[in-house]
């Protein structure tokens, strides 16, 4: 039981690192996520950028990725635009959004954003972003643990660990969502 | 069972002395760095004075708060909890209501709170998400950050309540409501400036549950970033370093926790008493400041769980991951 344990806490610090303040959610399903998502994809970080709205009132994150695997949408190349991140000496936080790393893998459920800019959110704010990572043993690990954020399920707050699984079940279940 | 992660590291410290001060945080705040990408002395969130204004807009056409409910009265509450806190110079000012201003339109840049606010983020798309705390800063001259604007934004698809419930006006229920207390009082820690904590049963630990009053580890916390210039409980501070082998162990969780029955804040009745906390900074180094005079246990736990890296700033502020591969253990 103590090396699963450790097992665990160490597959989750390989794929959790980010600057995560709270928020509180309530945990969607996977199956949720595929229906509200327009595109389901697996992808890499190719950059990232950051820049003010046109009011200048918030700075958004925009990160291009290179689709690997479409489960759901045609997308090829897909523009992930974030709330926050950093425009010259002006850094803006916020509660529950993790930025992306160059390189890093992640499955992702987004759909267009409401602004018709062109760019894709998140699902759920920070749910639909399941960052891809290598355990271990050598299985890959998708996780959109969002441990820094509270849930709360049948009225009470919880602490909430966020869906870990092996990637390939987490195709699975995308897979079967996209029959229902 | 009960999980807990402690590193092999335990010493008993029978008398405070006052250390040095290092650069190292206690009850960690959020971090920024000059310039692009993270640093090796990034600096702790601190709004510039020791006032800070807050305005609401006051539109619930939404829906989202409960019938009855003084949702200014409960925000009020909220700040009241963190200005009122001991050894804590911090006050807060209701300015006018704002009843336009938004995450897009905020030309006389308030820290303002509101419940109609639609899309940050598409977030509101999402009832799932019950509401996000936005806080802008720059770098500052001296050895703190300065926080320029924060606003908190509840999500017009959910339902907020008293806390003990109430009855919502669009009929959202089940996983639809929550106490208004309980997220402001923690959002409102964040808009101070401070980061999550590990220590459990603190208003800023990642799970709150259903605390609405301070631990000493908020107090520790809140008292770094706006101190009293006469405290009302004199503290002090132990400073140490965690080696693992020999080598200097980064982001590292070092509390203190007391030995004794003692209440050292008692004239605060609202104040409870926890471990007081901090993490140690490349280098291995570390200061939990805070501490009112009592015996404590000095403990070192890697961050593995319950809290992790990714729910604290160190990463990104100093660019590296948190190390956690050093002895655990579970009772």
């Amino acid at each position: 039981m103590r090396m699963v344990r450790i097992f665990a806490a160490c597959v989750l610090c390989l794929i959790l690192r980010s600057n995560l303040n709270a928020t509180m959610i309530v945990p969607i399903s996977v199956e949720e996520l595929t229906r509200r998502a327009s595109d389901v994809v697996e992808a890499t970080v190719l950059n990232s950028w950051s820049a003010w709205n046109p009011q200048h009132t918030l700075i958004y994150t925009y990160t291009q990725m290179q689709v690997i695997q479409s489960l759901k949408g045609t997308s090829q190349s897909i523009t992930v635009k974030q709330i926050g991140g950093k425009v010259g000496n002006v850094t803006q936080k916020v509660a529950g959004v993790r930025q992306f790393q160059i390189g890093e893998q992640a499955m992702l459920f987004l759909r267009p954003s409401q602004a018709g800019d062109g760019t894709h959110v998140i699902v759920g704010l920070m749910q639909g972003n399941f960052r891809i990572a290598r355990s271990t043993t050598g299985e890959m690990i998708a996780s959109n643990g969002v441990s820094g954020v509270h849930s709360l399920q049948q009225g009470k707050v919880e602490h909430y660990a966020g869906a870990s699984m092996r990637l390939a079940d987490l195709e699975s279940v995308v897979r079967g969502a996209l029959t229902q | 069972m009960k999980v807990t992660m402690r590193l092999a590291l335990n010493c008993t410290l029978a008398v405070l002395l006052l250390f040095p001060t290092m650069s190292s945080f206690a009850a960690q705040p959020s971090l920024t760095c000059p310039g692009n990408g993270s640093c090796a002395s990034p600096q702790p969130d601190q709004w510039p004075t020791n006032s800070v204004n807050w305005n609401l807009n006051p539109d619930s056409s939404k829906g989202n708060i409960a019938n009855g409910l003084n949702f200014r009265a409960v925000l009020t509450s909220a700040f009241a909890t963190w200005s009122s806190a001991p050894n804590v110079a911090i006050q807060f000012t209701q300015g006018a209501d704002c009843s336009t201003c938004s995450e897009t339109n905020n030309p006389q840049n308030l820290n303002f709170i509101c419940f109609a606010c639609a899309d940050a983020q598409d977030f509101t798309r999402d009832s799932e998400t019950l509401g996000v705390t936005i806080s802008t800063s720059q770098p500052g001259a001296g050895s703190f950050a300065q926080i320029t604007n924060a606003f908190i934004l509840f999500n017009p698809a959910d339902c907020f309540t008293d806390i003990n419930g109430g009855s919502c006006p669009n009929g959202a229920s089940g996983n639809n409501q929550i106490p208004l207390q309980v997220v402001a009082t923690h959002e409102i820690g964040h808009l101070l400036g401070l980061d999550h904590t590990a220590v459990v049963r603190s208003v800023m630990f990642v799970s709150a549950s259903d605390i609405t009053t301070l631990s000493y580890d908020d107090v520790a916390g809140a008292s770094f970033l706006y101190p009293k210039s006469t405290p009302d409980v004199p503290t002090s501070s132990i400073s140490g370093t965690v080696r693992l082998n020999g080598n200097a162990v980064f982001g590292a969780h070092v509390f203190a926790d007391s030995t004794t029955a003692s209440q050292p804040f008692s004239n605060f009745s609202s104040i409870r008493k926890t471990p007081i906390g901090a993490y140690t900074i490349p280098g291995g180094t570390y200061t939990i400041r805070g501490l009112p005079a009592d015996s404590y246990t000095v403990t070192a736990e890697p961050v593995d769980l319950p809290v992790q890296d990714s729910d604290l700033g160190l990463h990104d502020a100093y660019g590296q991951a948190v190390q956690t591969n050093f002895t655990t253990r579970w009772h």
